[in-house]
Order: C-alpha cells, then structure tokens, then sequence
C-alpha cells in the first residue's frame, strides 16, 4: 500500500490523482487545471505597484482582478509548495540546494552559473507560456483531456523545444 | 465570498496536487532533463496517466451534462512559437510552471530563481501582450476539439482516448519499468552514462 512516508509513489498512482483534480476545478471552479496565469496575477500586482500604468492594461487587469478563478490558481501553485514541503518532510527525502545533475548537465558546479541559467529558464518559461496561452498544465494535462486541437499542437511543440534544447544546449546527464 | 471558497479550494487542491508531484518525482530536474534527453520517461507516464484519467472523468461529466468543456482557442502561431520558447525554458529550468513551485516547496534553492525568472517573464509579456495580440500570434481558430472535427460526441472520443493511452502506458511500463527510474537519491539521476571506455573494460557479468 502506498504511504504518505514513502520516498516515491508509482507514476501511475500519482498520474491518476492529479488527473482526478479535474473534478472539483470543473465542478466548483468551472474551470479547468492551470499554472502559469498565476504568474501573471502575482507578477502584475507586483509590477503595477511599481508602474501603476500596467494595471491598465487590459490583459493584466483581467488577471489581477479578484475574480474567483484569478486568486483560485494563485493558491493552488502556493498549495503546490505547501504539498511538496510536507510530502518531503513525511518521507524524509530532503533535497541539497541544487540537483547533482546540474554539475553534468551545465559541465561546473558553479551555483552561480545554476541560478542564473534557472532565473533565464524561468523568464523563457513563461514568457513562451504566456504567447501560447497555456503551460504543461493547462495545455498538457487539460487541453489535451479535452481534445483540444491547439493545446495538442502546443504540447507538441513544448516536447518539440525541449528535446531540442536538452539536446543541444545542455551536456547529457 | 465566493473567492473566499475558491481560495481555500485551491489550497487544498494545490497541497493534493504538490503531493503526487514530489511523490511521483516528476519535478525532479533529473526526470524532467532525462526526459527531455529521452533517458528517463517517468515525467511522460505520469503526465499521460494525468491526461487519461482527466478524458475519462470529463467524459463522464461531461457526458451527463454536469460541466461544460473549457478548451483553449487554438491560436496555432502562438501555440507553436510559444510552445517552443516554453519548452526551452523547461528544458533549461528543469522545471514546468507548476513543478517549479513543488522545487521550491522540495527545497531547491535554484527553483527560487526560477519562479522570479517566471514573474519577470511574465510582466515582460504583459507589457508586450497589447503589441503582440495585433501581430501574427493574436490569429487563429476558435475553441476546436478533435471530436466536432470528427462529428462525433466528445465524450466517445475522450474514452478512446484513455483507451489509446492506457495501452501506450502498459507498453512505455513494460519496456522502462519505472523503479529502474526513480534513481538511488529518489531524484531520477541514473548516473553519467557510460562512456565508451568504460564499456571496453567491462567485465562480463555473472551469471
């Protein structure tokens, strides 16, 4: 039986819970499992009070309305953290700082080097996210349940711009 | 009121979801880089386990006519160019959107950077956003799904779907089982491969 201390769960069994998740975010949110628009209400809030001018954009104020779906994904990706924290705290399987992978794949252990390449990552992430819309999340886990014809070509693409990258831009782990 | 409800909602959806992420290992960088780099593929049997139970509890509710479907409009020159630059970041970040936050909440120090990496990325596109909705990547089609293509009800497509899903797993499960891998430290790291040298001095294994 699968624990709440052990270190790792089957695939499957964790595939199966985050894809039941669809059920209270159609039921009680109306709306379908999504991560990266919550960058964009907490990075707006925190933009637009140092430039006022962005909240009037109409996009940005969309997003940082206290609409019920906004503030809904904001606390799901803290609640994210929160998950993770205790999952990790019950099994024991405290992280270092940075993943020993990082040492191969970036060819120096250099903190310096990880974290500047995670801040650049971080910017292309969602920066991408944003253009298309959606992330892993939205396109990937929901769009592509729904038979969505552009969250498949964007999942796609997403795989397509990894491999690429992993291919090319990192040494190989 | 209401966003009261939905924010404790999405705090306990989010602590369920941060869970079966740090369990399954899918936000390790060394699962999502391996599969990236085609050498670890827990990130696809989780991500296309979520994608099929998701098909078949949206056909059921769906089907019932309890919920309305949400799709996406399918922008595809933003889907393609976006999904591109998104895929670069993941593949860089070792991270998605979502897994960054359960990096953080894991203790990864590099996953803070990240997320403010995320925060800028995402203003920087707001600040864009009016500009680029009028260029190329603002075009597109509606809300298409693959079933009104086919003329057929969504619900039917979604179980074959999961169908189609569920074998492509058992297959993915028989070739790459997925203990060989979690990795010693439960952070998918398979060590460096073996380099050519190494294989000429192998010894032959026991019997």
């Amino acid at each position: 039986m699968p624990s709440l201390t052990d270190r790792a769960w089957s695939p499957y069994l964790a595939g199966i819970v985050i894809g039941l998740l669809q059920i209270p975010a159609f039921l009680i949110i109306e709306t379908a499992l999504g991560a990266s628009s919550s960058y964009v209400t907490v990075g707006g809030l925190i933009a637009a009070w140092i430039d006022p001018a962005l909240a009037k954009i109409d996009y940005v104020a969309r997003h940082i309305s206290a609409a019920p779906k906004n503030w809904w994904q904001v606390a799901l990706v803290i609640g994210i953290a929160l998950g993770a924290f205790v999952s990790m705290k019950l099994s024991g399987a405290s992280r270092q700082p940075i993943s020993p992978i990082w040492t191969r794949a970036l060819g120096t252990s250099s903190p310096a080097r990880r974290y500047a390449v995670a801040f650049a990552a971080g910017f292309l992430m969602l920066f991408g996210a944003r253009i298309a819309d959606g992330c892993t999340s939205g396109h990937g886990l929901s769009g592509m349940a729904q038979l969505a014809v552009g969250s498949t070509i964007a999942v796609a693409a997403m795989f397509a711009g990894g491999i690429a990258a992993a291919f090319t831009l990192l040494r190989r782990i | 009121m209401f966003l009261t409800i939905a924010i404790l909602v999405g705090l306990l959806m989010g602590a369920v979801f941060g869970l079966a992420l740090e369990k399954s290992r899918v936000f390790e960088p060394g699962v999502i880089v391996g599969q990236m780099q085609m050498r670890n593929f827990i990130m696809l049997k989780v991500f296309l386990t979520a994608v099929a139970t998701g098909a078949v509890v949206l056909a059921v509710l769906n089907g019932f006519g309890l919920v309305k479907l949400q799709p996406k409009a399918a922008l595809y020159a933003a889907d393609i160019v976006g999904g591109l630059i998104l895929g670069i970041g993941i593949a860089l970040a070792g991270a998605c959107p979502g897994t960054t936050l359960a990096q953080v909440g894991a203790g990864y120090r590099d996953a803070l950077f990240t997320l403010a990496g995320g925060l800028v990325g995402a203003v920087a596109f707001s600040y864009a956003q009016p500009a680029l909705s009028k260029s190329f990547l603002g075009s597109g089609g509606g809300k298409i799904i693959f079933t009104d293509m086919l003329g057929i009800h969504y619900w039917l497509g979604a179980l074959v779907l999961a169908a189609v899903l569920v074998v492509v797993l058992v297959s993915l499960e028989h070739w790459r089982p997925w203990r060989q891998e979690i990795g010693r430290d439960v952070d998918g790291d398979l060590g460096p491969l073996p380099t050519k040298s190494d294989r000429n001095v192998r010894i032959a294994p026991a019997e």
